[in-house]
């Protein structure tokens, strides 16, 4: 069989991932990043590691040493998280490291609410769901937990969702924006359908699209749109929103990348 | 049928493997013989968006799609094709809209035969329909529906008849994005295999009755999610080496549509193909570097290796400076094709086919299991316990970290995240059990409780 000499190999391929990696661990990253506080440095260690009972034996630590438990949210959950949406961004680690912790975290924000007499202050809310007619959502999952892991309050409508159905959502739930993922090209067609709908609501929200098939050409047809080529972006919409870019023009200027 | 499992290779040596020729050669079609000596394009195709409106929108831009790839073949001069519908939602949903594809397509392919005697033949892949809102629902009045589209479309057309079905996807679309080992062998290995038994006895039932070929499934909707989010080198959402995992994991629950009856091409998506051609010896369709259109891989030149028919996987139907979207992407196909079929003629098909795969080889840990030497160890690993669905998928998985940890002692490269992931993997699958009954009942027990979409009712428990 034929095969290479190292040399040779060198010529065909570059293995850039390999050749750019950061010398530092990920845990190494994530210990510089921790809070010193005794009391929220475990929680935040325990989001980091994705250990759901050590988040809740930290908390309930924090509670009896007198911690607020609704100001733990932000000031323990929120800044392990913080820690780890950071490192995703920055290429050290990778997203099951983020959906481990977004389930520690969920699980340490319900356990607050427990034992609070007051509801937490999220920083807004996202309607998500994923196409009529499609069921692959996958991509919404990962677009949910990680609006949530960013301190977003996410409505899940779920997948194959109704056009009127999402319409709906939005008129209740005044979210900041919607988001749709698809992963057919026919069944993508009805984004342009909630599209319209929320436009003869007077409803003019960012409509952030994303998935499979969908691409940035086809999300620009419609006014709302504004094309997420990953799950990743979804957050970073959200924030952009809340930092005041709210003309979709605009939106589609900083993220629309082709 | 009851499902005769493979307990041997079909090949001696990896070595007999090339593309274009197989063990067991299928005729299908207006003339075609798919693995007797030459190489086929199989050109596929999505609607654009808005001819989903009504199912006369549909049949006529079917109709042009199908008009414009016979045309091109006979304007460039390829003597066969294979033309792939791979249906959108609403021809599954509504048996008859996909049968008056099928019957639509079939008639202008048997004027193209009759008047040129281009070989062809049509291939229909079914949607997997059985799911609401909610949940999978693999069994009952869907289940009826989605066999109703089989039987219609191999009446009204279609000559091959392919899915690409989601059985286990509930639980490995949890375990996937959570590092989960188990998890993903529970839900490819064991639950996607129980569900490809029922589904491909009744295909293989519907083929016989109808004078069409059953030609296989492929793990689209886990081991192709898992490439897909795993992307390209400096995308960090799954380690490459947990890719390559649940593609070894998909090939002994791909293998049980031939368990049952299925004949080949294996569906173009199916990377796994390449180690059931060396189980089975039937012919497969991939896809690589002519897929572009539809996604990006690392593997695009390697994966033609032992290929019989080659695709372009999905292109959406609209215009470019060569014509339509078909017609350029089935163009390129055959001019791929006919480099191989040249390469059989002159007898250097070993020559092209290590060249293909040398020259992507140790681009990355999938490439690297899916060389054909090393896809036939997998195979190997996996016949060697060929009557437990369980253990040949932990086999599987066993066989490529050893393959991707040997690779890693020489030239193949790996990043610290990949060599961690795969270390981890390792040793998960070290503790586990090789008692099937067990790992069965824990993982009913625990994925029961963590993944609130899983219905055991839906694999029969």
């Amino acid at each position: 069989m034929l095969d290479f000499t190292e040399a040779s190999l060198k010529k065909v391929l570059t293995r850039y991932n390999v050749a750019l990696e950061k010398a530092m661990t990920p845990e190494d990253a994530a210990e510089e990043l921790y809070p010193k506080d005794e009391l929220i440095y475990p929680i935040a260690k325990a989001i980091f590691e994705g250990e759901e009972d050590d988040v809740v034996e930290g908390l309930q630590a924090a509670i009896d040493a007198g911690e607020d438990p609704i100001a733990l949210i932000d000031d323990a959950l929120m800044v392990g998280m913080g820690v780890v949406t950071k490192l995703y961004d920055e290429g050290i680690i990778f997203l099951p490291n983020v959906m481990m912790s977004a389930d520690a975290m969920l699980n340490g924000i319900e356990f607050c609410k427990e034992n609070s007499e007051t509801a937490p202050v999220t920083k807004g809310t996202v309607v998500c769901h994923v196409a009529e007619g499609d069921v692959h959502d996958i991509g919404k999952n990962i677009v949910t937990a990680l609006l949530r892991a960013n301190g977003y309050d996410v409505i899940d409508l779920g997948r194959d969702v109704p056009v009127d159905e999402v319409v709906a959502s939005v008129v209740a739930n005044k979210p900041l924006m919607v988001t749709g993922t698809a992963l057919m090209t026919t069944t993508m067609y009805a984004f342009k359908e909630v599209n319209d709908k929320l436009l003869e609501k007077g409803i003019k929200i960012p409509f952030a699209c994303g998935g499979g098939a969908v691409n940035q050409d086809f999300v620009s047809q419609y006014t709302l749109g504004v094309y997420g080529e990953e799950a990743a972006d979804a957050p970073k919409i959200a924030d952009a929103i809340i930092a005041g870019t709210t003309e979709i023009a605009a939106l589609r200027e900083k993220f629309h990348k082709h | 049928m009851a499902a005769k499992r493979y307990t041997s290779m079909a090949y001696a040596s990896a070595d007999e493997m090339t593309f274009g020729v197989s063990k067991h050669p299928v005729k299908a079609g207006l003339g075609l013989e798919i693995g007797a000596g030459y190489t086929i394009p199989e050109v596929n195709y999505a609607p654009r968006p808005e001819a989903g409106a009504s199912k006369e929108k549909l049949v006529k831009e079917y109709e042009r799609i199908t008009t414009d790839i016979m045309a091109r073949m006979v304007q460039v001069g390829f003597p066969a094709v294979i033309l792939e519908t791979e249906h959108v939602q609403q021809m599954s949903n509504n048996p008859s809209w996909g049968a008056e594809v099928a019957h639509a397509q079939k008639t202008i392919m048997e004027e193209y035969h009759d008047e040129y005697g281009i070989k062809c033949a049509l291939r229909h892949t079914i949607g997997d329909i059985r799911e609401n809102r909610d949940f999978l629902q693999l069994r009952g009045d869907k289940y009826s529906v989605f066999l109703e589209a089989f039987e219609q479309c191999a009446k009204s057309g279609a000559d091959l008849l392919s899915v690409e079905s989601m059985g286990g996807k509930e639980v490995f679309d949890h375990a996937v994005l959570r590092n989960d080992i188990p998890g993903m062998l529970y839900a490819i290995g064991c639950l996607g295999s129980m569900d490809m038994e029922m589904i491909w006895s009744d295909i293989a039932a519907i083929a016989q009755k109808t004078g069409t070929v059953a030609a296989g499934d492929t793990d689209c909707a886990q081991a192709n999610t898992a490439m897909f989010i795993a992307g390209g080198l400096l995308d960090k959402n799954l380690a490459h080496t947990l890719a390559i995992l649940a593609r070894a994991i998909s090939a002994p629950r791909s293998l049980v549509a031939y368990e049952c009856g299925a004949m080949g091409p294996g569906k173009d998506c199916g990377y796994e193909n390449i180690i059931i051609k060396a189980i089975t010896g039937k012919p497969m369709t991939q896809e690589g570097k002519t897929s572009t259109c539809a996604h990006s891989d690392v593997m695009g030149n390697l994966i033609m290796q032992c290929c019989d028919c080659w695709s372009n996987e999905s292109v959406e139907y609209h215009g470019e400076f060569g014509g339509t979207t078909v017609q350029c992407w089935s163009e390129s196909l055959a001019y791929d094709c006919a480099l191989m079929n040249t390469a059989l003629e002159t007898k250097n098909e070993k020559v092209l086919r290590d060249l293909l795969m040398l020259s992507d080889r140790y681009r990355d840990p999938q490439s690297y299991v899916l060389a054909y030497d090393n896809a036939y160890k997998v195979g190997q690993a996996i016949v060697k316990d060929g009557d437990n669905i369980y253990l040949r998928a932990k086999n599987a998985a066993v066989a490529c970290c050893d393959i991707v940890s040997e690779g890693a002692a020489g030239k193949l490269e790996l990043s610290r995240f990949e060599s961690k992931a795969l270390a981890d993997a390792k040793a998960s699958l070290d503790s586990l059990t090789d008692d099937m009954d067990k790992f069965m009942d824990d993982c009913l027990t625990k994925y029961k409780s963590e993944v609130k979409v899983f219905l055991p009712e839906n694999y029969g428990f």
